[in-house]
């Protein structure tokens, strides 16, 4: 039986450290190569919006000092990874004296569910219609819809967002189009509470899966055909067994493990789509944070939550890894 | 193999004269797990007429000819011929696992009084690994990597016998199993990478037997193992088959391995079954033209000589000639081969050959073909 050595989970929390310091880095780096700076652009833009703002000169200069900007490059950094390391993303410019930290705390439950339960829902639904495309007792109606219903794959989850809440959201208003709960609810747990909590996430959700659980079913078709054609799928036939557990147990376990993979590999590049899934339904996860921050030009929201989404993703992937063994029984992760 | 390793070789087929030594010479051979131990008279499987076809594009491949033969309670049946022959078609018609594009054209298969081809689906499922089991052709490669070997025994054993309450039953049923073929009962949890290749074996020669099948198939079942590995793991199955009372056919190429292990042999060409007959008259006295190269292709370490099974063309299976189906490669053949396919003959006690040179009508050509093998 696998396990893990203390030695492995050394190094590969260790990997994890260095991702996260590598990303925090480069979030650090990047905005100040720009030229001008955020509270320039900020006065300019209150001077834009009111045609005067009294002493701009003092005000870029204080809030400069404010915020530390005057100091080396070096001693920024230092105070920025210190602040990291204690949980402190800074001020939400934008939305001062609210906290990156505090504004993340809100958003970032909300994403986790809708992002977590769309995976769950595709990744079951796709490998489930991948299979059932490879079973020989698959009724032949339902090969036919499977591929059929694979369509919306190759269209972009915004594009699939956009006609679900048409159709879902306005033509036949199922659902509502705002906000993550009801309004004048309270979060708390409670039946009524979490209905209307997957009432609302239902459709933001199911833009995600439409389009990519086409992908996992193709994949695992894929993986299902070249387990029909080992030595132990015969073996399995000929001991009689019953179709459907040597379906889940000989097939299924088999071909799912490739999947889980390619799971930690997409999780990455699944947070594009759900940025603008959730702008489009305006659900206040994430996605809807960095999008105001980039219209807001808020630097140090942009550079908190792209800090947070790049930290919860390496965490999937590291959860995904260490999971393994438990997964494949031929995968240790025991030092030798 | 023993012979190898013999100093006296006196067990290696010596017919350089192709048959040279007809009759009365004793077999040398057989040292044990063959002579008809415990053979008894009942037909546990009949196969009449089997006829078993791969379809291509460019038309369908006779991969298996109309073959009948009978299996007796207790023996153990060599089927062999080269790579292609049908011998493993054979094994796999019988048990319902031929693979698309392969499909059986027509025939009957009876196991103990039932006819297998008129089973339906469930009652196949049903009668799988209870009448009929398989110890597979890659053992190496014929257990899930997934699941513990006990559960891989567990789940054949449920899926026919109901949920078992009883697990400490369960666990003592499996051990008794491990302990017959030889393994020890720490592989019980263990998963199939954490075993040898001789071991993967007994733990499918050990799930072979689980439910004292009425007849268990080894196909090819030791030849991805080393010469002793194979030996053992070879001996084991007679043991077992022994122990438990089931009758067996035992698929190869290896005609050293199968003299030590089966009753009888049953020699195929092309799809087509040429010979069948008792381990010590193949060896000691082949008929067939083919069965003559065939043991004469074993290697010997008395002298080197050519290949001569070699010779000749082989015909295009989509289109077999006419006649018999050797008649390309043989030595002897003559216009008559050309034109009539050979009917079993049965030349002796429960020895049948399909060669018109035993017809006793061609007698006188049966001396002179002989005659000028014996003194090339």
């Amino acid at each position: 039986m696998g396990g893990i050595s203390l030695n492995y989970l050394v190094r590969r929390l260790l990997v994890f450290f260095l991702t996260l310091w590598v990303a925090a880095t480069l979030i650090f780096i990047i905005p100040r190569l720009a030229p001008g700076d955020p509270i320039s652009a900020m006065v300019a833009r209150l001077s834009y919006q009111a045609g005067f703002v009294e002493n701009s000169d003092q005000i870029i200069e204080g809030w400069k000092e404010r915020f530390g900007l005057n100091d080396p490059v070096y001693v920024q950094y230092l105070r920025y990874m210190g602040g990291l390391l204690q949980g402190d993303l800074g001020y939400a410019m934008a939305r001062f004296p609210s906290t990156v930290t505090e504004l993340v705390g809100r958003a970032l439950p909300w994403t986790i569910g809708l992002v977590g339960l769309a995976t769950a829902i595709f990744f079951i639904v796709g490998n489930l219609c991948g299979a059932l495309l490879a079973w020989y007792k698959t009724p032949k109606l339902v090969k036919v819809l499977i591929p059929m219903s694979m369509v919306f794959t190759s269209i972009p989850p915004l594009l699939a967002g956009l006609l679900l809440a048409y159709v879902f959201g306005f033509l036949i208003p199922l659902f509502p189009l705002n906000y993550s709960y009801g309004f004048g609810l309270q979060p708390e747990f409670t039946i009524e509470f979490i209905a209307n909590v997957i009432h609302h996430g239902f459709l933001p959700a199911m833009a995600i899966v439409l389009v990519t659980f086409g992908y996992w079913a193709l994949g695992m078709r894929g993986m299902m055909v070249t387990i029909e054609g080992e030595d132990y799928m015969i073996l399995a036939q000929a001991k009689g067994l019953k179709p459907f557990y040597v379906l889940y147990r000989y097939m299924i376990r088999n071909a799912i493990l490739p999947q889980m993979t390619a799971l930690a590999v997409t999780i990455g590049t699944l947070v594009n789509g759900v940025v603008l899934v959730e702008v489009i339904f305006n659900y206040n996860g994430m996605g809807t944070l960095i999008f105001t921050a980039i219209r807001e030009q808020d630097f140090g929201l942009i550079q908190g939550t792209s800090f947070i989404l790049i930290m919860t993703s390496a965490l999937a992937v590291l959860i995904i890894d260490l999971s393994y063994p438990l997964i494949d029984p031929r995968i240790s992760l025991e030092g030798r | 193999m023993s012979q190898q390793l013999n100093p006296h070789p006196k067990s290696l087929p010596q017919n350089e004269g192709g048959t040279s030594k007809r009759d009365d010479s004793p077999s040398l051979l057989v040292e044990e797990g063959a002579g008809g131990r415990g053979v008894k008279d009942r037909v546990v499987l009949k196969v009449d007429n089997l006829r078993i076809h791969y379809a291509t594009p460019q038309g369908d491949v006779i991969a298996v000819s109309d073959i009948s033969f009978n299996l007796y309670e207790g023996e153990t049946l060599g089927l062999v011929g080269e790579s292609g022959c049908g011998k493993s078609t054979t094994a796999y018609g019988i048990l319902q696992l031929v693979q698309p594009p392969g499909y059986i054209v027509h025939g009957s298969i009876e196991v103990d009084g039932t006819e297998v081809l008129n089973l339906s689906e469930e009652e196949l499922r049903k009668f799988r690994w209870t009448g009929l089991s398989l110890i597979p052709q890659g053992a190496m490669n014929s257990l899930n990597p997934t699941m513990r070997v006990k559960d891989q025994i567990i789940d054949v054993i449920e899926s026919h016998e109901g949920k078992k309450r009883d697990k400490e039953a369960m666990r003592e049923r499996i051990f008794e199993l491990f302990q017959n073929v030889g393994l020890p009962n720490r592989i019980y949890n263990m998963y199939p990478h954490e075993l040898s290749g001789g071991m993967k074996q007994r733990v499918c020669i050990a799930m072979g037997v689980a439910l004292h099948p009425t007849v268990v198939i080894a196909d090819e079942a030791t030849s991805a193992l080393d010469v002793v590995v194979q030996r053992i793991v070879a001996q084991t199955l007679i043991k077992v088959k022994d122990e438990i009372g089931v009758s067996l056919i035992v698929i190869g190429h290896d005609m050293g391995l199968l003299a030590q292990i089966v009753d009888r042999i049953a020699v195929m060409y092309a799809g087509k079954m040429v010979e069948i007959a008792p381990v010590e008259n193949v060896y000691a006295n082949p008929l067939h033209p083919y069965t003559q190269l065939l043991i004469d292709s074993i290697p010997s370490i008395k002298e080197r000589k050519p290949l001569k099974i070699t010779e000749g063309i082989t015909h295009d299976p989509r289109n077999p000639p006419s006649g018999c189906i050797f008649r390309l490669r043989c030595p002897f053949a003559w216009d008559h081969c050309a034109e009539v396919e050979p009917p079993p003959i049965n030349v002796e006690e429960k020895h049948v050959v399909a060669c018109h040179l035993f017809d006793e009508q061609f007698e006188e050509r049966r001396a002179h073909a002989y005659a000028t093998t014996a003194n090339p």
